[in-house]
């Protein structure tokens, strides 16, 4: 389902490239639960960045679903993007100003979901998450952990195929890092959504099916679990 | 979609009340001054607006010719009016007023006052201006001699729920017969009169009525549709020039007639002399639209900068937005929304603002001004399109850029840098500067406006002003003025007693002078100050060269004329001591067969002294005695025991002339009105001045605290580094004073020339002195420096390893 071939993305100090990615081949299946681990640096949040669209490839090619995605116009990339990935941040990054319910409601806004059906396909996944007593709270009501478990909730609310997460536990403590690893497995197991997390745990890298270890851009290894 | 929209502007504007609040308040005080300032300006262009084919109305007057002086007086003879009806097909009608001090006593039994603006008109008046006849004809009620139509409001005075025509009224003594009642004139008449005789009530003698030399009317025409203004024009001054030529005194044409539009009178005759009409000032109108555009524009940019400033705080909530599909569109369109959003709050507080404060302004300005949004469909419909118009215009930048950040630098806390955060800030300092240069001129305006105001004021006018009371004679007192003037001096209250037509501040005479043997006899213009022997004593004039009028010589009343400075060298003597004794002839207005020239001589030259007002030059004065034209009488009174003084004025009048109270007026109260429209032009200065500068502080304010928090991390690097208080402070400031100090530089020579211009208007004038712009200028950055200082002390003071540890 992602295919990446010779991708390269740099930037140039004093007209010389400074190579952030290099040479990158990676194939991710779909149903796959992928984490990226290396050293600070080593360019793990630039690869899933590249996948999750957000940042742009200097060389090489990137395939989502056999389209290219690069070559694709700004429109269509964008409806690519709606309907399939889904984000998850380090720091959560939840709109302060808007309830839990609110958060989780808003990338639906931005896909034209009906009123109707966005109720129910709120209520649901409150249910399902069994957060529906702190629908009305604020973010800054939460904890970290329930900050995060909403983050994952408005990430998955659109039903996308792939949920991308950029180092998810790095602001909790084990237990609550636990439990997110555990959802993410019963996520991966059960929804059939393919997870690519960037993680320096050992602990937390060991809930998926391989392993991709970065180093200065390059693939150093690949463990399959 | 919207109701997420809205709920997130609502509730960022609760969070960061103190932005929100500054930002609503200074763009709310923009709005408000700009709505006042709109009003009153509307207000001002409505004039005469009413009147049925206005558009082919003309008033005339006359213009000086260059080397006579450009003088300009709204009084015309009264032969224009017959000459044109006569003479040109294309004038339809015509309309002459009587220029005179418009005050008679009305009398109806018991009921007695003196009653200003009393009109003397042609017949035809109603029918140029069709006012609203409440009883009576308008066509005929100017018909006889002694028919006299009403205001609404005099005939409730006088004649309270009767039916007042035909009724008798007596005016200075005389019985006259209501013939009209005209409902209350419209407020945005350029004449204004409560009662209107026509001419046959007042006795001018027929042939005085075709008069080309005589100017004391104000004459309105008519023309047909499709007449050539400009044409008719010509034709009339041909015909004045004609009748000049053809008169031996006159020879050549001293002014010429214009027509001027209905619809400019209003705003248009700010500089013309003798004028009757309700009169507005151009030039205040535009400087105060100039000034409303100021203060909205500042206010706009506050609101701009503010915005872009905001904007960096919700970088984050962007960066996630985009994170989770919106795309450009929908962010450009949500935060445009929140401008638009806040601006309307603005508008609905600006909105209560000015209908809170409109009555004040009515009441500074004599105006009757209402406003209404809700009444008055359209103009709610302007506002809110002017609230649109500034929400989308204040929005759209910071939206752009905005929606333009890149989603993950601003989730990993990366501040938005790059070509448009730079060039963010590099609109920031601008704006800035613009607003500055704003305020800069405001206060350089101000300041100088203050200055003339008072130099205005307190100018020595080259004679005591203060402690004059005046009054016109009448009855006994008009009939042995002098038996009178002796028993007031009788008061130990009473400095000096004098009679005479001519005093400064009020009406007096422009009448011609000749030197005998000089300039072939030619008659020369001057003012003319009929005046008896104490009135050089009593107005505290400066006898410079030969002598005061005195009793001691009994020619002085033929013979004897005093002359100003002026006066000495417009009519050629040189020196004041060579003037003594020159000869001057007058021809005088009762003249007896014998005699129609009064010659006499100069027995004394005065220092110059103002007799008008300050806007015009002191010119050819000659005071002389001249008992038949005792019209007035002026007291010097003492400070001490002022009402005591009054009171013995009073009861001694009384003694003599019981049958009119006393009306007197106090002579320096004449200058300080001619001064009113200046007075109050300063007064709104100020107000909008001190308004701008607030809203420019507010944004200063704003923007002080955005910087203070955005360089919050390199602060506190900076205090770990050991940079104490005092050095964060100012750096802080430095960035934000020195916009302000290019500001004053840039509006300076703005400011120089603005008041340059105005102070022009005024024969005497202030020099602009530097200091007045190092003042506006430390003025300025002192403002700006206090504002910025409150964030900078703020910033400087707070604990840095929680800055750096938040970081």
């Amino acid at each position: 389902m992602i295919e990446l071939k010779h991708v390269s993305k740099w930037f140039s100090i004093g007209g010389r490239p400074s190579f952030i990615l290099k040479d990158i081949n990676l194939t991710i299946n779909e149903g796959e639960f992928v984490s990226i681990m290396g050293p600070s640096g080593s360019g793990k949040s630039t690869l899933l960045n590249i996948i999750g669209m957000l940042d742009q490839l200097n060389e090489g090619s990137f395939f989502f679903g056999g389209l290219p995605v690069f070559e694709l116009k700004e429109k269509q990339r964008s409806e690519l993007y709606k309907k399939n990935i889904g984000f998850i941040f380090q720091a959560y990054h939840l709109i302060d100003e808007l309830t839990v319910y609110e958060n989780i409601e808003t990338p639906l806004l931005y896909q034209d979901v009906k009123s109707g059906d966005r109720k129910a396909m709120v209520s649901d996944m409150l249910d399902k998450f069994n957060i529906v007593g702190k629908k009305d709270l604020f973010p800054n009501q939460l904890s970290g952990g329930q900050q995060q478990l909403v983050g994952i909730v408005r990430a998955l609310i659109a039903k996308p195929k792939v949920l991308l997460a950029d180092e998810p536990t790095g602001n909790l403590n084990s237990k609550q890092g636990e439990e997110i690893m555990e959802l993410f497995q019963k996520i991966n197991r059960e929804e059939g959504v393919t997870i690519i997390q960037v993680t320096h745990s050992e602990k937390n890298a060991e809930y998926s099916s391989r392993i991709i270890n970065l180093l200065d851009g390059r693939v150093a290894s690949i463990a399959r679990l | 979609m919207f109701k997420n929209y809205f709920k997130v502007a609502l509730r960022n504007l609760y969070r960061y009340k103190g932005f929100s609040g500054i930002n609503i308040l200074g763009l709310a005080i923009g709005i408000t001054g700009c709505l006042l300032i709109a009003l009153f300006v509307w207000d001002e262009l409505q004039y005469d607006k009413f009147v049925k084919d206005g558009d082919r109305i003309y008033r005339i007057y006359n213009q000086g010719v260059a080397d006579a002086g450009s003088n300009v007086a709204a009084v015309t003879p009264p032969a224009f009016a017959p000459y044109m009806q006569q003479q040109f097909p294309e004038v339809e009608g015509t309309t002459r007023i009587f220029m005179w001090s418009g005050k008679m006593l009305l009398e109806n039994g018991e009921k007695r006052a003196y009653e200003e603006k009393g009109f003397i008109a042609d017949s035809t008046f109603f029918s140029m201006f069709p006012l609203q006849f409440l009883k009576g004809d308008a066509k005929t009620a100017l018909d006889g001699p002694t028919s006299v139509v009403l205001s609404e409001e005099l005939a409730a005075k006088y004649f309270g729920s009767e039916d007042p025509i035909g009724k008798t009224l007596k005016l200075d003594k005389t019985d006259f017969a209501v013939s009209g009642v005209v409902a209350s004139l419209p407020e945005h008449f350029h004449l204004s009169f409560n009662y209107m005789l026509p001419f046959s009530a007042a006795g001018i003698p027929a042939e005085r009525m075709q008069k080309w030399g005589w100017t004391q009317f104000y004459t309105y025409v008519k023309l047909k549709q499709g007449s050539d203004v400009a044409a008719l024009q010509n034709k009339l001054q041909e015909a004045v020039k004609k009748q000049a030529a053809d008169d031996p005194d006159e020879g050549e044409a001293t002014s010429l007639p214009r027509f001027q539009a209905l619809k400019d009178i209003h705003l248009g005759s700010a500089n013309f002399e003798y004028d009757n009409a309700k009169r507005g000032n151009e030039s205040y109108v535009k400087g105060l639209t100039i000034i409303a555009i100021f203060v909205l524009l500042i206010a706009c940019f506050n609101f701009i900068n503010l915005a872009t400033a905001r904007s960096f705080r919700r970088a984050k909530e962007i960066g996630v937005r985009k994170v989770i599909g919106a795309d450009r569109k929908q962010l450009i369109i949500q935060f445009t929304g929140e401008t638009v959003l806040i601006s309307f709050i603005a508008i609905i507080i600006g909105v209560l603002a000015t209908l809170l404060i409109l009555p004040s302004l009515n009441n500074f300005t004599g105006k009757a001004i209402s406003f209404n949004p809700i009444t008055d469909p359209l103009l709610g419909l302007l506002i809110v399109g002017v609230a649109l118009v500034i929400g989308i215009i204040s929005g759209i930048y910071p939206a752009l850029v905005m929606s333009g950040f890149q989603p993950i630098k601003v989730l990993k806390g990366l501040k938005p840098t790059g070509g448009s955060g730079s060039s963010a800030a590099t609109l920031r300092q601008s704006l800035v500067i613009v607003q500055f240069a704003l305020s800069a001129l405001l206060i350089v305006s101000t300041v100088i406006v203050y200055r003339q105001m008072n130099y205005l004021h307190q100018k020595d006018l080259g004679f005591s002003k203060d402690q004059i009371v005046y009054f016109n004679v009448q009855g006994k007192v008009a009939e042995s003025p002098q038996v009178f003037k002796e028993e007031l001096k009788r008061s130990a209250g009473v400095v000096s007693v004098t009679g005479g037509y001519g005093l400064p501040g009020d009406q007096f005479a422009t009448d011609g002078i000749t030197v005998p043997g000089k300039n072939g006899d030619k008659e020369q213009r001057a003012i003319h100050l009929i005046v008896d022997h104490d009135y050089i004593k009593t107005m505290g004039a400066q006898v410079i060269a030969g002598r005061d009028f005195s009793t001691q010589y009994a020619t002085d009343v033929k013979e004897a004329f005093i002359i100003n400075e002026t006066a000495v060298r417009e009519l050629g003597f040189g020196t004041p001591e060579a003037a003594v004794g020159q000869r001057l002839h007058w021809k005088q207005w009762n003249a007896d067969s014998l005699n129609p020239y009064k010659q006499g001589k100069i027995v004394g030259v005065v220092k110059d002294f103002h007799v008008k007002s300050l806007h015009e030059k002191i010119s050819t004065t000659v005071i002389h005695i001249y008992p038949s034209a005792l019209a007035k009488m002026a007291v010097k009174v003492k400070a001490a025991d002022l009402p005591a003084t009054l009171d013995f004025i009073k009861a001694t009048w009384n003694k003599f002339s019981p049958d009119y109270p006393l009306d007197y007026k106090f002579l320096d109260e004449n200058f300080a009105a001619m001064y009113g429209s200046e007075d109050k032009l300063s007064a709104l200065l100020w107000i909008f001045t001190a308004m701008a500068i607030f809203v420019g502080c507010l944004g200063l304010f704003g923007l002080a605290a955005f910087s203070a928090e955005q360089r919050v991390k390199e602060i506190g690097i900076r205090k770990v580094l050991g940079a104490s208080v005092l050095n964060i402070v100012a750096m802080l400031s430095k960035t934000f004073l020195k916009p302000v100090a290019i500001a004053s530089l840039i509006s300076f020579p703005i400011a120089w020339w603005a008041m340059n211009n105005w102070l022009k208007d005024f024969e005497y004038r202030i020099a602009i002195s530097w200091w007045v712009f190092a003042i506006a200028g430390i003025a300025a950055l002192l403002i700006a420096l206090i504002t910025v200082s409150f964030q900078s002390i703020k910033a400087a003071t707070s604990n840095p390893v929680k800055n750096l540890r938040t970081e």
